[in-house]
């Protein structure tokens, strides 16, 4: 295995990793303001639980990220190609988008997604305002998930 | 600690925000005919749902939710000082304090009389220390519940100031500074109307943030009028005015401010701030519907109970 492949194995970890841990933070700041409600007002657990999955979907972004660094290079099938160490640093770098806004829009939607479900407690009809409020962070990390995947596809091997 | 920590304590609070009643809510109580329908109205506004039963209940609930108490506690100072002043009194005169204490408080109260009587004033808690040592030596060498009162007082406001510094958030502090003016302003007009010397004013009046003491007490001093006069430069000049129509127009105008500042820290999604408004929102709450049932009891007109009621906070 060479130092190549090293290295895009690092991105594809850092992609999953650290959009992994956004999305735990978030996911889980959201969860604790759901079961506040919920504690009070059990009705309430459908509408805050739409709220509790949206920081939920970077991990998921980091997790498509890495699967496709670890297929383009072959790590997959077991049948890693010869990567030079310049083409690893290239993968690297085309997991950190996702990476690294991943791991704060995940967070950051957490905290949108916690206080709209203050929304959802106090006034259940406008639900939806809050969940649009949340799903606008998302699309940053969208846009970081499309640059990750549009520079991995484009890494020759 | 951070902010977030109060992410499940706030989310609760919101949702009781729902159980407190409106504006539609307390005129239809207004508007009730005796005790009974207030009664039955109260209960078909809750609901199943738990709403302020008694203060101390809101505070139970407040302090179930929130994962640390150390700024909120601040709210339960006037009860916490009023306790020790029952305590003081109580083990002088050689009576039971029991019933004379309030709740909700941060101070242990089975334990409260049997320190002060002690004289193991290290186990009290840290903000009331100081003032049980002293309020005891004033209370044993003068022997007048008014000055050691006055004392009590006055240290109650300086710890809620001082700790609203230490540990709270600029609600905190906005909270300590207004109750402390209300307090002090109320003070110097009963100073300036019972003619009260100037070693009681000075032991009486704590000071604020926009009411310097000394002025205040100089102008408690030379009459109501001086006292009406410098309100009117301070940021207090409302309240002065009404104030010099009437103490319970004051009282109201004071319960209101605080509900206002209350207002701002309730759209807060994290912190103990919308925890804390909360109990101010309960409190006055639970303040309007004795209103209503004393005005009810005294038969007073729907116009002076409206009149009377206190600023809501939904």
């Amino acid at each position: 295995m060479t130092n190549g492949v090293v290295l895009a194995i690092i991105g594809a970890a850092l992609a999953a990793l650290l959009a992994g841990i956004g999305s735990a933070k978030g996911v889980g700041l959201v969860g604790e303001a759901a079961a506040g409600v919920v504690s009070v007002d059990p009705s309430k657990f459908s509408k805050v639980l739409l709220l509790e999955l949206l920081p939920g979907t970077q991990g998921l972004y980091g997790l498509i990220a890495a699967m496709f660094i670890l297929i383009r290079t072959g790590v997959l099938g077991g049948n890693a190609a010869d990567l030079t160490t310049t083409q690893g640093l290239a993968y690297l770098a085309a997991s950190l988008p996702i990476a690294i806004v991943g791991l704060i829009s995940g967070i950051v939607q957490g905290r949108t997604a916690a206080a709209g479900v203050g929304i959802t407690a106090k006034k259940p009809d406008h639900n939806g305002k809050a969940i649009i409020m949340a799903a606008m962070v998302e699309t940053y990390a969208i846009l970081a998930l499309l640059i990750s995947v549009l520079m991995i596809l484009n890494i020759a091997v | 600690m951070s902010t977030t920590k109060y992410a499940n304590a706030v989310a609760a609070i919101k949702a009781m925000e729902n159980q407190l009643l409106t504006r539609g809510d307390i005129d239809q109580l207004i508007n009730a005919s005796g005790s009974s329908e207030i009664q039955s109205l109260i209960a078909a506004k809750r609901g199943t749902g738990s709403g302020p039963g008694t203060l101390n209940e809101v505070w139970e609930t407040i302090s179930s939710y929130a994962p640390e108490d150390k700024e909120l506690r601040i709210l339960l100072y006037r009860s916490d000082f009023h306790n020790l002043k029952a305590a003081l009194k109580a083990l002088i005169a050689g009576r039971d304090p029991k019933e004379y204490y309030i709740r909700p408080t941060g101070l242990d109260l089975d334990t409260l009389s049997p320190l002060l009587a002690a004289k193991d004033y290290e186990s009290l808690p840290e903000h009331i220390r100081s003032t049980a040592e002293e309020a005891y030596e004033l209370l044993t060498r003068t022997l007048d519940g008014q000055l050691a009162d006055s004392l009590i007082d006055t240290s109650a406001m300086k710890a809620m100031q001082a700790d609203a510094e230490r540990y709270g958030t600029g609600f905190m502090q906005d909270y300590a500074r207004l109750v402390t003016a209300a307090a002090d302003i109320k003070t110097a007009y009963r100073c300036a109307l019972m003619k009260k010397p100037r070693n009681f004013a000075e032991l009486a009046i704590c000071g604020s943030t926009g009411l310097d003491k000394d002025d205040l007490i100089e102008a408690a001093l030379s009459g109501t009028e001086s006292l009406f006069t410098l309100l009117e430069s301070s940021p207090y000049d409302e309240g002065g005015k009404l104030l010099a129509k009437s103490p319970a127009l004051f009282e109201k105008w004071c319960d209101d401010v605080i509900m206002e500042l209350a207002e701002g820290a309730r759209m807060k999604a994290f912190g103990a701030d919308p925890l804390a408004a909360y109990y101010i929102a309960a409190e006055a709450e639970l303040k309007n519907l004795r209103i209503i049932r004393v005005c009810k009891e005294s038969g007073a007109d729907k116009e002076t109970i409206t009149e009377r009621m206190r600023k809501l906070y939904v």
